[in-house]
């Protein structure tokens, strides 16, 4: 079953959070919603879910449209068959695990046995058979959310969706329960969307990222072209780190930064816009010590400057430097102390163009 | 900080001078404050149990017995504690019923007239429970209006109904009840986390399947709570099966009591074994709650309350209407018209249309100095009283929950225990006492003053000490650091910060004081009368007209006060 999306809208009083946006995602496919707070992805997913009633726009659960406010269509929520996982995990505190997991089943009238049995299938792939008489009381934060996960896909869903599951645990946890639940979802096979905040969750999960930003969709796509190729400079800002350097056209179709070195970069595809600047992953640069003089002076993509701040994260380090009146962010396992004179290189592939966000979207 | 200069002998004597400066006042309060609330509730206690071991009335000389407990047992007595159990019971079931409902149509539901019944189910708390049975008297006493209208006018006596009678308290009281059970079942219902019952829909859940499996189990634990506490404040409710209750032999527990002090033949020791067993019903039923509320703190409330979207009622919406204005009818509205109509005939009759009607009953209000004595009376009571069960309130707050010093237990333990007394018991504990004791209080507004203060004592606590947990320590501690002394770091910090309950409590303690019956109706005397002795003296020489124009007077008092004070003060709203 896919899950469709045409011209979503929905308001709370005179304020619209989300401005008519469309998706499609298809069967098996691993869908992320990706943005800050705020930017309407948890309402999105509340109006699949039918949690919240949509304000306009039509919303398909396989062939069955399950909410067309214009068309006075809205299946409720118990109806569309969705399996959920919450950000609280909404764990039922008045009943054992094996009741939550069950809930589901028993609700829909499977018989006694079968509620059992499948319950101990759930509760076997999220590794929590052994707990299933606790109570949640007696669980960590990471049980519930396991106990949750199998709530969510025992009463095999046509669809899943999660409300930022992983926000509520410890780090190290995170990883394991991401690579579990992505492991589950591609068992089951479900078009899934997944909502978070989080942009490398969003990018080691998804088979497509959707970013929003002020209840519209700033850009969709495969999680590296969006880390490689954002539309605008808040994608490029809000997935991974990156710096940014004011450039100029030169020449018709040359670009250089504002201090005239030369600059050869992806430009490929990028939108029309008043301005444009260079964005460059802090990991792609490279950066080595020496002054400007060993250089030619038209040599391109390089750039010339010293260290103003360096932060050490054991892994790496990272220097901001001062180059070409912008400051550019860059990872480098050498040593070089503050107000170092350095030079930095980086390859075309790796710098991108992008137009200032707001001006074109 | 100056300390650092200090020298390595100076150091201890300096801070063992500051820790007897500053904590010398606080420890001499704290003692002050022991025992006064020791004095308050040990004494009518005391005397309570001394008199249900004399073979005498209060003051006269007397031998010990056993006598009066072999009473609890004769057949009368054990026949009222069946009843009062019963009704209890019954009243308890209904009100916790209607009044859950009226808070999940109100709270969860799509209903469309929240904004009216709520404010009125609020103006209902507050109705006093005397003069609501008085103008439910006044309907269905077998000569009221209810009879006449089916008996005399539509012609279907088999419709006939008396109002004195077990089944009559019954209906009265869970009219009375019902917004105390709302109240309380409200914070839980809003407060309740969306998201359990947003999991269950998403399981699949319908509506109704929420209600029943998830929601109403997660309230669970309020409302056995909320049925206990409704349960003790039927038992040991005084005025409703007192009004209705005697002039049709339904005799409870608290009524017998009464009988036995006021009518010949008078048993002072057999109505203090009545109070001391009522006491130890109410007592164990409030130690039970306590336990059930510690048990329950299910972590089903979290901030992110209201996300919820309404239930829709669909085709049920008539009957949450039905339930909800018909309740705020029966409660209230139909009760004021009936006591406005009554107060501005000469004589009552049935019919509106053969009506003699005037103001006479107010300007005798005006005119009769005793009557004016009793207002002026019950506004020094409510105003002087309230404001010292504030201020000790606040006192042993401020002891049991930040200070804590020694024996801090032992007064939270006293402060609660007025829970457990029942008004009327509390006021027969007084009688027995100021017989004995050479205070010249017997017969002073003092007297009324320190009983309503030691009855209502816990509603002062309850609600400082629910916003006084709230306030980090570290809020004052950092007062500390920054060099304010203990006493500093009180008035400076911790009062502004609860200054907010303080007057949600003054307010709630005046409203109480203003309506209180029960443990006044067996000490006032002739020039400690207060507005609600005189209502129901009134009442009981069956000058309905007066005694409901002081009605009117009175609840109009009451909701004007009300309304000015939720105007004036936002905390006061929780009720």
């Amino acid at each position: 079953m896919s899950i469709s999306i045409e011209n979503l809208t929905k308001r709370y009083g005179a304020l619209t959070v989300v401005h008519g946006i469309s998706f499609t995602v298809a069967k098996g496919e691993f869908m992320s919603l990706l943005g800050p707070s705020g930017c309407g992805k948890t309402t999105t997913l509340r109006c699949i879910a039918g949690l919240e009633d949509a304000d306009g726009g039509v919303i398909r659960i396989g062939e069955g449209i399950v909410s067309a406010p214009e068309q006075g269509v809205v299946v409720p929520v118990h109806e569309r068959q969705i399996g959920m996982v919450f950000q609280s995990y909404a764990i039922w505190p008045h009943m054992t695990v094996a009741g939550n997991v069950g809930f589901p089943l028993a609700i829909r009238k499977v018989s006694a046995a079968d509620v059992e049995k499948q319950v101990d299938e759930a509760l076997e792939i999220v590794g929590m058979r052994h707990l299933r008489e606790r109570h949640p009381s007696q669980l960590s934060g990471g049980q519930q959310q396991r106990v949750a996960l199998a709530r969510a896909i025992v009463g095999r869903p046509q669809v899943l969706l999660f409300d930022e599951p992983l926000s509520n645990l410890d780090a190290k946890l995170r990883e394991g329960t991401r690579a579990e639940i992505k492991r589950l979802q591609r068992e089951l096979d479900v078009a899934t969307v997944y909502v978070t905040h989080d942009q490398e969750e969003a990018l080691s999960m998804s088979d497509r990222v959707i970013v929003m930003d002020g209840g519209r969709i700033t850009q969709a796509g495969v999680p590296k072209e969006l880390y490689r190729r954002p539309a605008n400079r808040f994608v490029a800002d809000f997935v991974g780190r990156a710096s940014f350097i004011d450039i100029m056209r030169v020449n018709g179709a040359g670009w250089a930064t504002t201090g005239g070195t030369k600059l050869r970069l992806d430009d490929a595809g990028a939108p029309p816009a008043e301005r444009y600047q260079a964005m460059l992953r802090p990991e792609s640069v490279d950066i080595c010590g020496g002054s400007a003089s060993a250089q030619a002076d038209d040599a391109v993509n390089v750039l010339h400057g010293h260290v103003v701040e360096s932060h050490y994260l054991g892994a790496y380090t990272e220097y901001h430097v001062e180059a070409s009146g912008s400051r550019v962010k860059v990872h480098s396992r050498d040593d070089f102390d503050v107000g170092t004179e350095v030079t930095l290189r980086f390859a075309p592939e790796f710098c991108r163009l992008v137009a200032l966000s707001g001006e074109a979207r | 900080m100056s300390e650092q200069t200090l020298s390595a002998q100076g150091l201890p004597a300096a801070r063992a001078a500051r820790r007897s400066g500053t904590s010398g006042v606080l420890t001499a309060l704290y003692w002050v404050t022991f025992a006064l609330v020791l004095a308050m509730v040990s004494i009518p206690v005391i005397a309570l149990v001394y008199g249900s071991f004399r073979t005498s009335a209060p003051g006269l000389p007397g031998e010990w017995t056993l006598r009066n407990y072999a009473g609890l047992a004769s057949s009368g007595v054990l026949s009222s504690m069946t009843t009062t159990l019963i009704i209890g019971l019954f009243t308890s079931v209904l009100s916790i019923i209607v009044g859950t409902a009226i808070a999940l149509i109100l709270h969860r539901t799509d209903f469309r007239y929240s904004r009216i019944v709520m404010p009125l189910i609020g103006l209902t708390f507050y109705f006093p429970s005397f003069i609501l049975a008085m103008a439910w008297i006044i309907v269905g006493a077998p000569g009221g209006i209810y009879n006449s209208i089916v008996d005399d006018m539509l012609g279907m006596p088999w419709l006939r109904a008396d109002i004195y009678t077990a089944f009559g308290i019954v209906f009265v009281m869970v009219l009375h009840q019902v917004p105390f059970v709302y109240l309380t079942m409200r914070g839980p219902i809003i407060g309740m986390d969306p998201i359990f019952e947003e999991a269950a829909n998403a399981s699949g859940a319908k509506p109704h399947e929420v209600l029943t499996r998830i929601t109403l189990p997660l309230l669970g634990y309020s409302v056995i709570s909320s049925f206990i506490l409704t349960f003790v404040m039927t038992i040991e409710q005084f005025a409703i099966p007192a009004l209705l209750g005697i002039p049709g032999q339904v005799t409870m527990l608290a009524t017998q009591l009464y009988l036995l002090v006021r009518f010949s033949p008078t048993d002072y020791g057999l109505a203090a074994a009545i109070g001391v067993a009522l006491s130890l019903i109410t007592g164990a039923a409030i130690w039970a709650q306590r336990r059930v509320t510690t048990a329950g703190r299910l972590t089903t409330v979290t901030g992110k309350a209201g996300r919820m979207k309404a239930i829709p009622l669909g085709r049920w919406r008539w009957a949450a209407n039905l339930l909800c204005f018909g309740f705020v009818f029966l409660g209230l509205v139909m009760p004021m018209v009936i006591l406005l109509y009554t107060s501005v005939l000469k004589w009552f009759t049935v019919n509106p249309f053969e009506g003699m009607y005037t103001l006479r009953n107010y300007v005798f209000i005006w005119e009769s100095g005793s009557t004016l004595r009793s207002f002026t009376n019950t506004l020094i009571v409510s105003g002087v009283g309230a404001a010292a069960g504030v201020l000790l309130g606040l006192l042993c707050c401020y002891f049991t929950l930040r200070l804590r010093p020694r024996g801090y237990r032992t007064l939270d333990f006293l402060v609660s225990l007025p829970f457990g007394v029942p008004g009327v018991v509390l006021g027969l504990g007084l009688l027995w006492a100021y017989a004995y004791l050479p205070l010249p209080l017997y017969g002073t507004l003092t007297l009324m003053i320190v009983a309503f203060v030691t009855r209502f004592l816990p509603y002062a606590t309850e609600t400082i000490g629910g916003q006084m947990v709230q306030i980090d320590k570290s809020l004052e501690e950092a007062a500390w650091v920054n060099g304010a002394t203990r006493i500093k770091g009180v008035t400076k910090i911790l009062l502004p910060l609860v200054s907010p309950s303080l007057q949600g409590a003054y307010f709630l303690l005046f409203m109480a004081f203003f309506r209180e019956i029960s443990s006044a109706i067996l000490i006032y005397s002739v020039n400690t009368s207060v507005i609600s002795i005189s209502i129901w003296s009134f009442f009981e020489q069956a000058n309905w007209g007066l005694a409901s124009a002081l009605a009117v007077v009175a609840t109009l008092i009451i909701f004007i006060a009300m309304a000015l004070i939720m105007r004036l003060v936002p905390t006061a709203r929780r009720g």
